[in-house]
């Protein structure tokens, strides 16, 4: 059991959270990020220059955290670097759930003062078992409890993806862009310096989390990579975590008398441990969420033949070769389907070998659902790949504004129906906003949203490996 | 056991072993080698390639030299006792004059392995996660193509099924052109064998068995190099 799960669980769900240090120059960001907190919020500041703008956010002000009416689950600390020591033992001696340190200027800054002040907090944290969250980073952010840890972040109800962040912009960011595609957040942590907790102890708290279905992580380096491997694989094995890791570390020009030190560059060992872990690696933001997206919100697939749908005849060629450089099939049908697409399917500009063109028959939407109705159940394919082209759904939606509700309803009803994942490439053309607000409309639907064919591909194709994986293929 | 070929080398300061004491080590470890002896003299080196079975191969054993082949320190399909006698003569005169002021302890007498797919494995020391297994192709390829897979010790038997397969050159061992495919299980045993000798033996730094000759009856490390702290 690790010794600080009591005080992560009360930091992650807090009833009351205390901000210290917060004042004007930053415009009070913290208590502002706070604003719709459901419990007691509070604000400790001892300036009285500041005390006036607390007052106008509505948040009562205490002279200290030992000064607060009531037990205090959460503490987000931004005092400068000196005073952080003594905000550290007043959180030990009110007995805190656990205290994030946004407070930076420490080891990261290289400086020896910074370094000495770090090695000050770890030691008073430890001795106490004090659940100490960074310092040098951005801290919790719960959405169901209003919690957040940026600005502009969605609360209410949350989601199922837990993140771990060493960076609090990628974590805040995350947050961000991942609600737009859709993906809620269920709790997410930045640690920053990581000088008591590091990442695998908050794996192990969002493992046993119930909100918490799917892992994200953002790393730059462990402390301890045996017990990171360890904890990842009993993680892993549990729920998937994708892992992001950013700067690839000394790079492997080690001088060495063998073949393979020299060979072991450290991104390839990293690479290996995320794979021996039973972990899935990404390598930007984007690939993070779409990985997410398809591990969360695909059926699983049973294999690698994909019946494809574009808009127009130069789209399905395209489409096709993305689906198959990302290592899937592009199948023919069965003659069965190829018999009944015979009778009814218009063939002067448009085509059902698969890819299926259906430019010609986008004329009702009685028909694209009898086009993809005949696809779906074809024995030869095991994921569908339907391209939404934002510029044509916006000219429809113009002549027929049923039209684009009655289709992304159909599509619901489909995805709901089918064992067989179904992906949906909302393409842009010239239409970026137009796009953009197709593929949330999507989302709101569960129905999982691509921007390109090539990101729809790759994300199909990791799901494909990680349940093959899983069934021991 | 083991440790009787370390604490030698230790006392006498060195951090390299040679070819025969490292294959000695990790054979005790259960790890297939090619049997191989050291001579001192020409006269050890023809009677200990009669005893081990014509032909033989010879490689200079020094402390100095780690690439035996660039200075001509190896000759290899030595068929009868004249050839073994010139080309230990050959050997030493080449160490002398391409390798002046090396220490030169011998040679090392083995006979010719019967040739597989060149594979390489390894073990290095990452700074972050202690003892790393490596797989790959090997032989003189390795450095130009790395080819090369990675798992962390210790090893489980998929983490070895599946570094095996994870390498480009994958299909060179499922048989290609009508070739015999190698025997998978007995890479996987080498593998799983190096990473609990690597958990039991921490003064242990790098090892490299290149190349290791992948058969279809089997995986036999031809060359080994063991590097202590």
């Amino acid at each position: 059991m690790n010794p600080n799960a009591n005080g992560l669980h009360r930091a992650f769900n807090p009833r009351t959270v205390a901000v210290v240090g917060d004042k004007k120059q930053t415009d009070y960001m913290w208590l502002r990020n706070m604003k719709g907190f459901r419990g007691k919020l509070y604000s400790v500041q001892v300036d009285p220059q500041e005390l006036a703008g607390i007052a106008a956010l509505g948040v009562s002000n205490c002279p200290s955290l030992k000064d607060i009416p009531e037990a205090v689950d959460y503490v987000l600390c931004a005092v400068p670097r000196a005073v952080a020591p003594r905000i550290v033992a007043d959180c030990i001696e009110k007995k805190v759930g656990g205290v994030a340190l946004f407070t930076s200027g420490f080891a990261e800054t290289g400086t020896e003062e910074g370094a000495r002040l770090q090695g000050v907090l770890t030691e008073m944290a430890r001795k106490s078992g004090l659940t100490l969250i960074g310092p040098n980073c951005m801290g919790i952010y719960n959405p169901s409890l209003g919690l957040c840890n940026g600005a502009d972040q969605p609360v209410g109800a949350g989601g199922p993806v837990g993140f771990i962040s060493q960076s609090g912009n990628h974590g805040v960011t995350f947050s961000l862009v991942a609600a737009r595609h859709g993906l809620r957040v269920s709790k997410l942590v930045s640690f920053g310096n990581a000088v008591v907790l590091d990442s695998p102890d908050y794996l192990e708290y969002l493992a046993q989390d119930a909100n918490t279905r799917a892992i994200g992580m953002y790393l730059e380096g462990v402390k301890d990579g045996r017990r990171f491997l360890r904890t990842l694989k009993s993680v892993a094995a549990q729920k998937p975590v994708v892992i992001w890791k950013g700067g690839q570390t000394e790079a492997g020009a080690r001088a060495s008398a063998s073949h393979t030190a020299s060979l072991a560059a450290s991104h390839q060992v990293w690479l290996a441990l995320v794979r021996q872990g039973g972990a899935l690696a990404v390598d930007s933001l984007e690939e993070m969420v779409d990985t997410l997206k398809a591990l969360l919100f695909l059926k699983p697939p049973s294999g690698g033949r994909v019946g494809l749908v574009a808009a127009t005849g130069g789209q399905s060629v395209v489409m096709t070769d993305a689906f198959t450089k990302a290592g899937l099939e592009v199948p023919l049908l069965t003659e069965a389907t190829y018999k009944e697409f015979a009778g009814f399917f218009n063939i002067v500009g448009g085509s059902y070998k698969n890819p299926l063109d259906v430019s010609s028959n986008f004329t009702t939407v009685e028909l694209v659902r009898r086009i993809l109705t005949i696809l779906e159940a074809d024995a030869h394919v095991d994921a569908l790949g339907v391209e939404l082209s934002a510029g044509f759904l916006t000219r429809r939606w113009q002549r027929d504004p049923q039209f684009a509700e009655r289709y992304l309803a159909f599509l619901e009803e489909l995805k709901g129906r089918s064992p067989k994942p179904l992906l949906v490439i909302g393409t842009a053309g010239h239409k970026e906003e137009a796009a953009v607000e197709l593929r949330e409309k999507l989302a709101e639907r569960g129905i999982p949203a691509f921007p390109t064919f090539e990101r729809a591909a790759r994300a199909l194709k990791r799901a494909l490996d990680y349940h093959r994986s899983r069934a021991g293929l | 056991m083991a440790t009787k070929i370390v604490r030698q080398a230790q006392k006498e300061g060195r951090t390299a072993l040679n070819e025969v004491e490292s294959k000695e080590l990790l054979a005790k470890a259960g790890i297939p080698v090619v049997s191989t002896r050291l001579a001192r003299t020409k006269a050890e080196a023809v009677a200990l390639a009669q005893e081990l079975g014509l032909p033989v191969a010879l490689k200079i054993v020094s402390p100095q030299i780690l690439h035996k082949t660039d200075i001509g320190g190896v000759a290899l399909g030595l068929a009868s006792a004249a050839q073994v006698a010139r080309a230990y003569t050959q050997i030493m005169a080449a160490a002398r004059e391409r390798a002046p002021g090396a220490q030169v302890t011998g040679v090392s007498v083995q006979p010719m392995a019967p040739p597989g797919v060149e594979v390489i494995i390894g073990l290095t020391k990452d700074p972050q996660f202690g003892p790393v297994l490596m797989f790959g192709l090997g032989g003189v390829l390795v450095e130009i193509i790395k080819d090369v897979s990675f798992r962390i010790v210790p090893l489980e038997r998929r983490d070895a099924a599946q570094m095996i397969r994870e390498i480009k050159g994958f299909p060179l061992l499922t048989g290609y052109r009508g070739s015999k495919p190698a025997n998978l299980k007995s890479l996987e045993k080498i593998l799983l064998s190096l990473s609990s000798f690597a958990e039991k033996n921490p003064e242990i730094k790098e090892i490299d068995l290149n190349p290791i000759f992948a058969r279809p009856d089997g995986a036999v490390a031809v060359d080994a190099r063991v590097i202590l702290e």
